[in-house]
């Protein structure tokens, strides 16, 4: 894949165009500024695109701007961010545009280099990954709901799982259980929920999603 | 008919207040009539004036404090206008383990003595005092003379009663004329001379802002041992640890690779968990949101990860400064905490507004009420926090809900 990277800490930038290369993408150029990302995105058109939330030169949330506003050039531009703090706020505004081709993680989620990697090709094919964090914020905030409390905890593991944009067949992996053991879990978790299940993929995503955000 | 009637009426409870004002203000002059009295029943001579002035001179001094303070309740009572007395607060006196007493200047044997000693270097030094002393001595030479002027109209009348009857008209007359207004004269006067004077205020400043330096220095010190502890136990060690896995890893790398290979993973693992420490005290300290932001997002951010329903109101016209915006915003983090824990509420309203130069930010839930700020609690802290700033505080809470508290910080008008 062809990559952009936005990241103003030399440390962090160098660690994670390595990391990149290692497993066999190329990085077409870096950015580390907020206007600099902009005409990046705009000049390289990336498979993806890795950026950081805080950048100069006003060290608040640069990056995040930059994406916002690339992507309501380019509707859909595969974007990761990667923050050293996750919250629902800018999850939120990240989803405006729709679910697909985003991704909002913590940036020790490179600690787990697999699941990384997984998680930037699922975004760069139009998918969405969210950080665990994200999603348990979203499943605990607000007033308690009652639906979400008749899950038995498989099932709300298995939510969790779909909200952070997994399909069944990773979530099988990542739970150890069968693929049919988990649309069993998720045909029940959508009647309770009262979610139809026509959806998949990223429209299954943004369902979820919508659902724990109202 | 009806204007007559609200005249005569005006006319009567002028007259009234004037003889009130004037009585206050003439307590002294007549004190010192009183006294010249007295020598010339004694004769007049040249020694015998000391006795009777030095008895005039101690009833001015005692009678000041007195004149002032009826003073002050006439003009509360005929105006509304409350001035405050601003006298200084005595410190409290203390009993020390060797049983001597102190009252925050010198020590006694009895607590009496100690209260006694503490009163009189007060009332020598207290600004206070030489203003109600001047306002003493004022009080009869202004609106004491202008109040007499009905009084003097009736006296007038009654004196030329037997004499000649036009000068028992024009006295009268004299009297219904200033009757509703001479009783007015007070006002200016008071609120001029009966104040606080400026180097009362300034005193009264120096003891908050001392006050104030002192919790404030207390407070810091202590958060920033909390910080330096929560550094040196988490990150630093874990760091430490970090490296030292590292470097047997590295060692193992050839002989045991099965054991170096767990060794990494679990310096992985040290790596994240200190992250997640460190993220958790840098929210404590300065949360990212607010720096990448401003006030109203963060606020607005915290509200999404509370497990209640919160509106957030906002509507602050200019980006604020640091430090009052991370006051507001930890202000704001306590009273929704409380909110959670104790309101049992399942709706918070949370408004950011400014209102002239002061900025207000209210908390409100529908919860069952009952709260209260002790000095020693969070609420108390919190007040103490903003005072830094000149803000305050404020709760209403009453039993059954619903509870509102605002805090109010003055911002630089635009």
């Amino acid at each position: 894949m062809r990559i952009v990277v936005a990241e103003d800490l030399y440390l962090l930038r160098d660690g994670l165009v390595r990391l990149l290369q290692a497993y066999g993408h190329e990085v077409v150029a870096t950015a580390t500024t907020g206007p600099e990302t902009v005409a990046v995105l705009r000049e390289h058109r990336p498979d993806v695109a890795v950026v950081d939330v805080r950048m100069p030169p006003t060290q608040t949330d640069e990056g995040l701007r930059a994406v916002l506003a690339a992507r309501r050039e380019t509707p859909g531009l595969p974007v990761l961010i990667l923050s050293q703090h996750v919250e629902q706020l800018y999850a939120r505004e990240l989803l405006v545009g729709g679910a697909s081709g985003v991704g909002y993680l913590l940036k020790d989620s490179v600690f787990e280099a697999e699941q990384f990697i997984d998680a930037l090709e699922r975004v760069a094919a139009g998918g969405t990954a969210m950080d665990p964090a994200v999603i348990s914020k979203l499943l605990t905030s607000g007033s308690p709901d009652q639906r979400l409390g008749t899950l038995t905890d498989r099932e709300r593991s298995v939510l969790e799982l779909m909200a952070e944009g997994l399909s069944n067949t990773a979530i099988a992996g990542r739970l150890f259980l069968s693929e049919s053991a988990i649309s069993k879990y998720t045909t029940s978790l959508f009647g309770k929920l009262g979610i139809t299940d026509d959806e998949t993929g990223n429209r299954r995503v943004l369902a979820v999603l919508t659902y724990l955000n109202s | 008919m009806r204007q007559l009637r609200s005249w005569m009426r005006d006319c009567g409870v002028g007259f009234v207040r004037a003889a009130q004002a004037a009585g206050v203000a003439l307590l002294i002059p007549v004190v010192w009539a009183a006294a010249v009295g007295l020598w010339q029943l004694w004769g007049g001579s040249a020694w015998s004036w000391i006795a009777p002035f030095v008895w005039a001179a101690i009833g001015t001094l005692l009678l000041a404090k007195p004149v002032c303070r009826m003073t002050r309740t006439m003009v509360a009572n005929w105006t509304g206008i409350v001035l405050p007395p601003g006298y200084r607060e005595l410190p409290p006196i203390t009993q020390l383990s060797t049983g001597y007493w102190w009252n925050g200047h010198s020590y006694s044997r009895s607590r009496e003595d100690a209260r006694r000693e503490q009163r009189m270097k007060n009332w020598r030094y207290d600004p206070a005092t030489w203003r109600d002393l001047r306002f003493a001595l004022l009080a009869p030479v202004s609106f004491g003379l202008v109040a007499l002027v009905p009084l003097l109209g009736v006296v007038a009348a009654v004196l030329a009663l037997t004499a000649l009857p036009t000068g028992y008209l024009s006295g009268l007359l004299v009297t219904i004329a200033t009757a509703p207004y001479a009783w007015r004269s007070v006002i200016p006067v008071a609120t001029r001379f009966l104040g606080a004077s400026a180097t009362m205020e300034l005193a009264d400043r120096v003891d908050t802002l001392t006050a104030l330096r002192a919790d404030t220095t207390i407070a810091q010190a202590a958060e920033i041992r909390r910080i330096e502890r929560d550094l040196h136990d988490g990150a630093q060690a874990r760091l430490v640890a970090l490296g030292l896995a590292l470097a047997t890893a590295e060692k193992l790398m050839e002989t045991n690779p099965e054991q170096a290979k767990e060794l990494l993973r679990d310096a992985r693992a040290g790596a994240a968990t200190s992250l997640t420490e460190l993220r958790e005290l840098v929210r404590g300290i300065s949360p990212p949101v607010l720096n990448e932001r401003g006030l109203a997002d963060a606020v607005r951010a915290m509200a999404m990860d509370l497990p209640l329903d919160v509106a957030v109101e906002t509507d602050l016209p200019q980006p604020l400064d640091p430090p009052i915006e991370s006051a507001l915003y930890f202000g704001i983090a306590e009273l929704l905490a409380n909110a959670v824990k104790h309101s049992a509420a399942s709706h918070v309203q949370v408004s950011l507004l400014q209102e002239g130069n002061q900025l207000r930010a209210e908390v409100e839930d529908d919860g069952r009420g009952g709260a209260e700020i002790h000095p020693e609690g969070g609420l108390g802290g919190l007040r103490r926090r903003l005072a830094v700033f000149d803000g305050t505080l404020e709760i209403t809470s009453p039993e059954g809900g619903p509870t509102r508290a605002w805090m109010m910080v003055p911002c630089a008008s635009s």
